[in-house]
């Protein structure tokens, strides 16, 4: 028996010493922890692992492609509000009518398998763009391209086909652009479609150095030298030698991970944040205290209604919805109140008060809506963060006193809860509240709103969704949330009335060139149900106002680097407009719930030092690695 | 002969209807895959011009072979399924179907089919045992256990397995980095394999062993006591040879039949484990598919899926009657 024992224990320790050995994960390529910043990957799992074309497709470039390898010419930071030059050495400079593009290049730098990097390799990136119609940017290359050359080495000329002030912005990295290929590679290639570009050659500051084949990681690898890229040139020597992106397919797995000290960086659902906050002593999130959300996202989550379709191409049925919303209730679904509310078609991120919501503070105050029989209604309510805040220390959340402080956790203001109001404006249309408090449309049938959603529940879309029907509910219509995986398609076809897509595309970063939010709203792209739009977030909506044509004709014709008051001023006057006609209703900034372990690595650009965006997922990740320490 | 012919038309006929089908209900899921590339695209911020993506789903109508009428895609599907050529998959794009199943299937297999059987077969072994001594203390308690084990969904298990072998007593990794690697053949990648595949087959097999054990110790009380078990017992058969040769053979007839049934579900994968243990297998390959409307991504596993379970059940048709004479008799 004791015989018997000892053998069953001594199995017991082998096997415990077996997995014990194996317990702490060897990295892949046996790279040492310390060394290594490992981070998790938005877009999951590479669906292409061995393929690094992005040029020519989806390719999950969140995987340190766009981060670590490829350099742009210019670079958006919404966290500083700064244009940084990559491969360009300045801004474009434009001609007279915006009819010809010079790009003067940054010199001494060189490719990741040491060729240099000239104007010959934008030249050929233009050129292949216009003359292959499967590469992604064809678009506007082909629309747009006149003729492409060299003056120099180092200074391009793109002559345009037609007037575009904002061409720079095919190359302008805000999670996408044209990237600049290497001539000397592709010029081999005979099609660059299926060309995998493995291992991809880029102006990073780092190279390939192993990836996993099922997709689930990538492991790259500082170059020798970093110095010779814009990176190193820039902001010195990114600090980890080797980056780890991995996906994982669950919150849990991920928590445990980071709880394990295997994930460095990571970005959860509000909930995941939390119990990592509350679990770890070593990590995180990019507020120190409360709300410790990153709230300086660059786009604006809400709702938006398909204007093409009856009753939602009604302004005052539009607004009469905003009006039925209560916006503390609605946050404290929607998102804990740990977002900022926005009353304009733009996040509320430190730049963009400046810029924009202050300075139109004394407008909303003074708006003022027709509710019928010569009445007018001010809906602006500029003391709904100081409401959120009274509402969220009942919950018994650590919320400053200091105004400025509430205003910058809860934004500046929204509309008003005024349900008697929206039932003026609804009256004005022909609705009717039947006896039992629902509401029937002009027509005589109840009223009911489907709102199309996302499925992800941690999603912005489907918060914003639950809280709207929510509150339309009370109000009296008849409410209810379509979460479906056709979401994508139902919305770019126009096959919803309202869904809860983003109800205005994000500028330019956070720059005064608002442009990208209002093109998608040009009469000339409206498209009509049952064809897809094509306009980004946004265009969805199907709206479109001459008034705001007529600033988007001006805004063509302004430069943005040079004429920057006049182009911040033709901003508001838009942004006026979209107040006015809400076709879309802006809620809350985008927050994104991010978590940093400082165990191996330190000095994070957190809210209290934001000297970078705060994402991993951002091209700009590359500018952050050289402020990181290590701490071991 | 009349019996092969009549099974083997049925087969050709649950073929044919299950591919039809397969090739339609993705088409009224209401989701294009092309939009489901741009909305991608743009929801993660990437800028393409308004006027370029007109042109971009042009292109990927073409590439994706989604050009031409439903009939004309019909016949196309079924040139593709007598070559099994599926063409790219459509959201992995341009990577080929056939690849991408290359790449998975030989994990899933590996996992499933692994505690599939060890399942089976400890779920089988014990659950025998509990039924036939089912008036025993230590049967009652193990039924109790199971009991408990069997309802709980695989998502919560796999995560308490998590929670305790990788966080509290952290001896197994959250996942290992090395399981998607390519098959390499030496030892340390194999124990690596085994490491990373561990909990996730300890779920499999103590819920999947759960459910055997339960269906075996109902069959054997039953079998137990059939007559000509107890004829055996007076007969003064002895006491093992009944527990294996009267009753645990008889018992074990419909578990053959459920075991074959169950491994035709390799295809299917094992969804909820590999996306616990981040594991690389068709399960999740499969559902992106069918959330990003990749049509030809689920019609190549589907059509296999179909093929594999038809021809299981088609073959073991055919050997049945060498099995159970029973129904060789009829």
């Amino acid at each position: 028996m004791l015989k018997r024992r000892k053998w069953f224990l001594g199995v017991l320790v082998v096997f415990v010493m077996f997995c014990g050995s194996l317990a702490f994960a060897q990295l892949p390529g046996g790279v040492p922890r310390n060394e290594t910043l490992i981070v998790d990957q938005l877009t999951g799992r590479v669906g292409t692992p061995s393929n690094f074309n992005l040029w020519a497709g989806w390719r999950w470039q969140d995987r340190g492609l766009q981060q670590l390898v490829c350099e742009p010419l210019w670079t958006v930071d919404y966290a500083t509000g700064e244009i940084i030059p990559g491969l360009a050495a300045e801004m474009p400079i434009y001609n007279e009518d915006f009819t010809k593009m010079t790009i003067k290049l940054r010199q001494g730098v060189s490719w990741s398998d040491g060729v240099p990097f000239t104007a010959d390799d934008v030249v050929y990136t233009i050129d292949l763009h216009v003359k292959n119609s499967e590469l992604l940017y064809h678009g506007p290359m082909a629309e747009f391209v006149d003729k492409v050359y060299k003056t120099d080495d180092f200074t391009v000329v793109v002559e345009l086909k037609k007037p575009n002030s904002r061409f720079h912005t095919n190359f302008l990295d805000r999670w996408g652009c044209l990237r600049i290929m290497p001539k000397h590679v592709f010029e081999k290639v005979e099609d660059p479609i299926a060309f995998e570009f493995n291992p991809p050659v880029g102006c990073g500051p780092y190279k390939l150095k192993d990836y996993d084949p099922a997709g689930f990681w990538t492991l790259w690898e500082r170059r020798e030298d970093w110095e010779k890229t814009p990176t190193g040139m820039l902001y010195g020597e990114p600090k980890p030698k080797y980056v780890l992106f991995e996906a994982f397919e669950t919150e849990e797995a991920k928590i445990l991970a980071q709880l394990r000290h295997e994930l460095d960086m990571a970005q959860y659902a509000p909930e995941g944040l939390r119990v990592v906050l509350e679990k770890s002593n070593t990590v995180r999130a990019w507020r120190k205290n409360w709300p410790w959300v990153v709230n300086i996202d660059p786009c604006i989550t809400g709702i938006m209604f398909n204007n093409m379709v009856e009753p939602y191409n009604i302004k005052d049925v539009r607004w009469a919805l905003v009006l039925a919303i209560n916006i503390v209730d609605y946050m404290a679904i929607a998102f804990d109140y740990m977002a900022p509310v926005s009353p304009i078609h733009l996040p509320p991120v430190p730049a963009y008060v400046e810029l924009f919501f202050k300075p139109m503070e004394e407008w909303l105050k003074n708006f003022e809506l027709d509710i019928g029989d010569g009445q007018k209604f001010k809906p602006y309510d500029p003391d709904v963060p100081f409401k959120l805040a009274q509402a969220a220390k009942e919950r018994g959340y650590p919320v400053p006193e200091d105004p400025e402080a509430i205003r910058a956790i809860f934004g500046i203001g929204w509309w008003k809860y005024a349900p008697e109001v929206a039932e003026k404006l609804l009256k004005k249309h022909g609705f009717t509240k039947g006896a039992d408090g629902k509401w029937y449309l002009p027509n005589g049938n109840p009223w009911k709103i489907t709102i199309v959603a996302d499925t992800n529940p941690a999603h912005h879309h489907y918060r914003n969704a639950m809280a709207a029907a929510e509150q339309w509910r009370k109000f009296g219509i008849d409410a209810t949330v379509n979460a479906t995986e056709a979401f994508n398609t139902l919305v770019l076809m126009g096959q919803f009335e309202v869904a809860t897509q983003w109800p205005a595309a994000e500028p330019w970063g956070v720059g005064v060139d608002l442009s990208r939010t209002f093109d998608v709203w040009s009469s000339s792209l409206l498209t009509p149900i049952g064809q897809a739009v094509t306009l980004g977030p946004g265009g969805a909506a199907r709206w479109s106002d001459p008034r705001l044509d007529e600033l988007l004709k001006k805004m063509e014709t302004t430069n943005p680097f040079t004429e920057v008051e006049a182009t911040r001023l033709l901003g508001l006057e838009a942004l006026k407009i979209v107040v006015e006609e809400m076709p879309t209703i802006p809620t809350y900034g985008y927050c994104g719930a991010v978590a940093w372990d400082e165990y191996y690595w330190t000095n994070y650009p957190g809210a209290e030092n934001p000297y970078s965006q705060p994402y991993q997922h951002w091209p700009n990740f590359k500018y952050m690695l050289p402020f990181l320490k290590a701490k071991h | 002969m009349r019996f092969i012919i009549s099974r083997f038309v049925q087969y050709v006929l649950v073929v044919f209807c299950g591919i039809t089908a397969v090739f339609f209900i993705p088409r009224l899921t209401g989701q294009d895959p092309v939009l489901e590339i741009i909305a991608q695209i743009q929801a993660q911020g990437a800028s393409l011009d308004p006027t370029a993506v007109q042109s971009l789903m042009e292109t990927l109508k073409e590439l994706y072979g989604l050009k031409g009428s439903l009939l004309q895609q019909y016949f196309t599907m079924w040139r593709r399924v007598f070559t099994l050529d599926f063409g790219p998959s459509l959201f992995q794009f341009p990577t080929p179907v056939a690849q991408l199943l290359r790449i998975y299937l030989p994990w899933t297999i590996g996992l499933f089919v692994t505690s599939t059987i060890l399942s089976w077969v400890l779920g089988n072994i014990i659950g025998g045992f509990a039924g036939y001594f089912s008036g025993k203390p230590w049967s009652r308690i193990l039924d109790a256990i199971v009991m408990v084990i069997r309802p709980i969904p695989q998502y919560i298990f796999g995560v308490v397995l998590l929670i305790l072998f990788a966080y509290l007593w952290p001896i197994f990794p959250v996942r290992g980095p090395s399981i998607g690697r390519g098959m390499i053949i030496n030892l340390s990648f194999i124990l690596a394999i085994l490491r990373a595949s561990f909990l996730p087959a300890l779920t499999l097999v103590i819920l999947g062993g759960a459910v055997w054990f339960q269906q075996m110790k109902l069959l054997v009380q039953n079998v137990k006591r059939e007559d000509f078990v107890e004829y055996a017992r007076i007969g003064g058969v002895k006491g093992w040879r009944i527990v294996f040769r009267y009753v645990l053979k008889n018992a074990m007839l419909p578990q053959v039949t459920q075991l074959a049934l169950a491994l035709g579900q390799v295809f299917s994968g094992v969804l909820i484990v590999e996306m616990i243990f981040s594991y690389p297998g068709i399960g999740l390959l499969l559902y992106r598919g069918v959330t990003r409307g990749d049509y030809n991504l689920v019609m190549g596993i589907t059509v296999l899926s179909i093929l594999t379970v038809a021809t299981a059940t088609f073959l073991l048709d055919l050997f049945y009657p060498l099995l159970d004479p029973r129904i060789r008799h009829r």
